[in-house]
């Protein structure tokens, strides 16, 4: 609720009023601390009057691989000399639309594709009243192997359930499957629905997880346009199997076209009765509501998302107890990825046999996987689960641009940390990359050609990280930081020896006392490049030099580069 | 669980039991093993921030023992090297920002953050310090507020919160830049503070210190005033935070008796005598 009264005021006056926060305090009997603690801390929120033309480049991995911050210097520069009250240009972190990459929101729309010369033409226009062209994504609905209706009449696994009423039966053909998260961590989903259905609690909660926020993470944006249908089916099944009669779909607040589109599905699931106090007639209720999240990667965590929809700062919770014990509002709540529910349906309609026998190499399943960075073709692809690296990269992406090498890829976004080329034949799926000491994660291949720089991109996702923390435990909130002062020092040249064992101290604590997920991989990045690339590092430590001639250390007479984070928005 | 049901649990390899419910911090400290901490004191709602109180549990990562329930069969090192180096980092990270001697140890000598870094001979910290001051705040007439004493335990928050009930202290921000602030981010002198000192006397550091702004002693005929260092050493006091101490410092005057003297009477204004058995 707090949320919805900070958007209606922030649609009123462009900014959130400090006489208007204190009115609302009263109104809605909240102390006005709670409100600026809530406000201040999410990105969408502003405390200030917005200038006339706000500009954020995205400068997260994709955007960063492809001239987010040659961009954003060409575009200050053009800015400058235009109106510099007026027009802010700041970078931010990752838009979500890493194949579109640079990506960047103008007065809050996010657009693609654009040189410096179309947004400097688009910051003028903007200055002088002229609208920008409204961005129109395409709504022809792609194919997907996934959906088991192709032309058929969607949500017949609800149908045959309402009739078979064989709860039992259908968690022990998603037992069979082998079906785990799909969003990063893995857990097996049917172990984690027999939580929350053999809890005893009068409410229980059903919520999907469409946050998706770390660079390269794009697939659930594609699965939501795409199969929306088969996201609310997984949502309304795992309500009838567990015995949750209310269902919450948490989406980042970039995604407004997959907003839409899941708004017209839900209308369409109501006027069905697949939605409802009777669903299909039945004796079974189930209700789903869209919440619009306020913003920022740290909501992807499950216990931050549950405390962002309790209207608070979205910092994740201690645990034990996981959510599946003491969920949303203290209940028993199943929380899974997008691409999780996305599953369900067709599992319980094809059969164990079908789901197995769509994997690769002793894998099972399909799996949506973002490719961007340096590939010809970035783009969300559906391929089997243990589908090789090399041939997302060469077969689905199209190969390197300028014919140059590969020179390393990270399987998920930074979290996973980066590989080398050599290990480009690794399969995606959960065992062959914590074989490989990385991880599936969400499926966001992000890929890095030969002249690039790994420390560089070490320092990238590291600076995502600290930008990202909510600040709620020491490690994460102070570690972040240092370990970005840290490898800003080596690619400046300067480091010791000494630095290595104090970043493995530092890595330690970051990885075995962070509260939660984001914290614990701070320092993954720069341990897999200390690993596979450790002469890229060794020589920016022992020699100041960057082969790759990205650092300020590879540049002679090059100015030392300012730390590009996040403008602060409160100073 | 039912009342009364105890817990059978191994703390440093010595075997203890705890009723159901029990943190482990609170079944080691039942037990005599002390487990340092910042975030965490007795009379507020644990949130396990700080992490300092961090054992191993045998699980991938370490658990904060303040927030940890005991679990039937748990076996707990708070000491082993790995915990300890842990520990350490997080005071170094803290320190690494924290304005040292910060005015707490000024004033009292008894900075906690300082004090842990003591016990693990940390004499400067390793990593680089934040480029930007966050600043001070001195709006307050009785309470000084330096924000880069603070570490964020959210002591204070709760003091306000859950002890007084008073409502004006939280975070703000996020990551890096988080701090405490009053209401909406008002000068703590003309915020919605009432200054009752709970904030100040729950702060471990001195991010929110006592400002002497009153050195009337309560006067009685024949009392002398008790300097505030006299006080801190004082072993009675032992263990009380020094801010609390200020505080409080001239409710205590030294008085001198001669055999004979009435000390207090029965009934006395201001003097609480032992009701006759």
């Amino acid at each position: 609720m707090i949320f919805s009264e900070l958007r209606e005021i922030q649609r009123q006056f462009g900014y959130l009023p400090a006489e208007e926060l204190r009115t609302l305090a009263k109104k809605i009997d909240v102390p006005l601390y709670r409100l600026h603690g809530v406000a201040s801390s999410y990105p969408h929120f502003r405390l200030t009057p917005p200038p006339r033309v706000d500009v954020r480049i995205c400068q997260d991995m994709s955007c960063h691989l492809r001239g987010a911050a040659e961009l954003r210097s060409a575009v200050e520069g053009a800015a400058g000399q235009i109106a510099q009250q007026d027009v802010r240009i700041s970078g931010t972190s990752c838009l979500g639309r890493c194949d579109q990459s640079p990506a960047v929101a103008v007065n809050d729309q996010i657009c693609s594709g654009l040189t410096a010369g179309h947004l400097t033409v688009m910051i003028g226009n903007l200055l002088a009243d002229v609208p920008p062209p409204m961005p129109v994504e395409s709504r022809h609905r792609v194919p997907c192997a996934l959906d088991p209706y192709q032309t058929d009449e969607p949500y017949q696994a609800i149908r045959n359930f309402v009739q078979s009423r064989d709860a039992k039966g259908a968690l022990e053909i998603l037992k069979a499957s082998g079906l785990r998260g799909l969003g990063g961590a893995g857990f097996p989903t049917e172990s984690k629905w027999q939580m929350v259905r053999q809890a005893p609690a009068p409410t229980k909660f059903i919520v999907c997880n469409a946050d998706e926020s770390e660079p390269g993470t794009i697939k659930d944006r594609f699965i939501l346009s795409n199969l929306p249908h088969l996201v609310i089916e997984g949502m309304i099944l795992a309500g009838l199997l567990t015995g949750a009669q209310k269902g919450i779909l948490y989406i980042r607040h970039e995604y407004e076209e997959q907003e839409k589109i899941l708004h017209e599905e839900v209308r369409r699931c109501r006027k069905l009765h697949l939605l409802g106090t009777s669903v299909l007639g039945s004796d079974f209720t189930f209700e789903l509501e869209i919440f619009v999240s306020p913003g920022g990667y740290i909501c992807g965590e499950e216990t931050a998302l549950l405390e962002a929809i309790e209207g608070r700062r979205a910092e994740p919770r201690n645990k034990p107890p996981f959510p599946v014990i003491e969920g949303l509002w203290n209940m028993p709540t199943v929380i899974n990825n997008v691409e999780t529910f996305a599953n369900v349906p067709a599992i319980l309609l094809r059969g164990v046999d079908w789901y197995k026998a769509q994997g690769l190499g002793g894998a099972a399943g399909l799996k949506f996987i973002g490719v961007s960075g340096d590939v010809m073709r970035p783009g969300v692809y559906e391929v089997p689960m243990g589908t090789p690296v090399s041939e997302l990269i060469f077969k689905y992406g199209g190969g390197i641009p300028n014919g140059k090498k590969l020179k390393g890829f990270a399987p998920s976004g930074p979290s996973s940390g980066y590989l080398p080329a050599s290990m480009a034949d690794v399969r995606l799926d959960f065992k062959s990359l914590a074989d490989a000491g990385s991880m599936l994660g969400s499926g966001a291949l992000v890929v890095c050609a030969e002249d690039r720089c790994m420390l560089d991109m070490a320092l990238n996702s590291t600076q995502f990280f600290r930008n990202e923390s909510c600040g709620k435990c020491v490690p994460c909130r102070v570690g972040s930081q240092k370990l970005v002062a840290m490898l800003t020092g080596w690619t400046h040249g300067k480091g010791s020896a000494a630095d290595l064992a104090l970043l493995d101290e530092l890595a330690d604590a970051l990885r075995l006392t962070s509260i939660c997920g984001l914290g614990q991989v701070v320092p993954a990045p720069i341990a897999s490049v200390l690993k596979h690339f450790r002469e890229e590092v060794d020589s920016h430590l022992l020699h100041s030099h960057c082969a790759a001639g990205v650092c300020p250390s590879g540049k002679s007479g090059a100015t030392p580069r300012i730390d590009a984070r996040v403008q602060l928005r409160h100073a | 669980m039912s009342a009364g049901l105890m817990i059978d649990l191994t703390v440093d390899g010595q075997k203890v039991s705890v009723p159901a419910g029990t943190s482990v911090f609170d079944a080691a400290r039942l037990n005599n093993i002390e487990i340092p901490t910042l975030c965490h004191q007795q009379n507020e709602k644990p949130i396990g921030v700080c992490r300092v109180c961090v054992v191993d549990v045998g699980a991938r990562v370490f658990t904060a023992s303040c927030v940890r329930p005991a679990e039937q069969g748990m076996v707990v090192s708070t000491n082993s090297e790995k915990v300890k180096q842990a520990r350490k980092t997080l005071v170094e990270l803290l320190m690494t920002d924290h304005v040292s001697p910060c005015a707490r140890q000024r004033q009292s000598g008894d900075c906690e953050l300082e004090a842990l870094a003591k016990q693990d001979n940390l004499a400067r910290s390793r990593f680089a310090p934040q480029a930007t001051r966050r600043g001070v705040d001195d709006s307050s007439m009785s309470i000084g507020v330096d924000f880069d004493a603070c570490i964020l335990c959210d002591r204070c928050i709760r003091g306000c919160d859950e002890i007084r009930e008073n409502f004006v202290l939280g975070r703000m921000g996020k990551g890096e830049t988080t701090r405490i602030a009053f209401d909406n981010n008002l000068p703590m002198g003309e915020s919605s503070c009432v200054s009752c000192g709970e904030c100040m006397v729950s702060c471990p550091t001195g991010a929110l210190t006592n400002k002497v702004i009153n050195q009337t002693a309560i006067a009685a005929p024949g009392s002398e005033p008790v300097s505030f260092q006299e006080l801190n050493e004082l072993p009675f006091f032992e263990g009380v935070s020094g801010t609390f101490l200020s505080l409080n410092r001239n409710a205590v005057v030294r008085r001198r008796f001669k055999r004979g003297d009435v000390i207090c009477r029965e009934g006395e204004s201001r003097s609480p005598a032992p009701s006759p058995t």
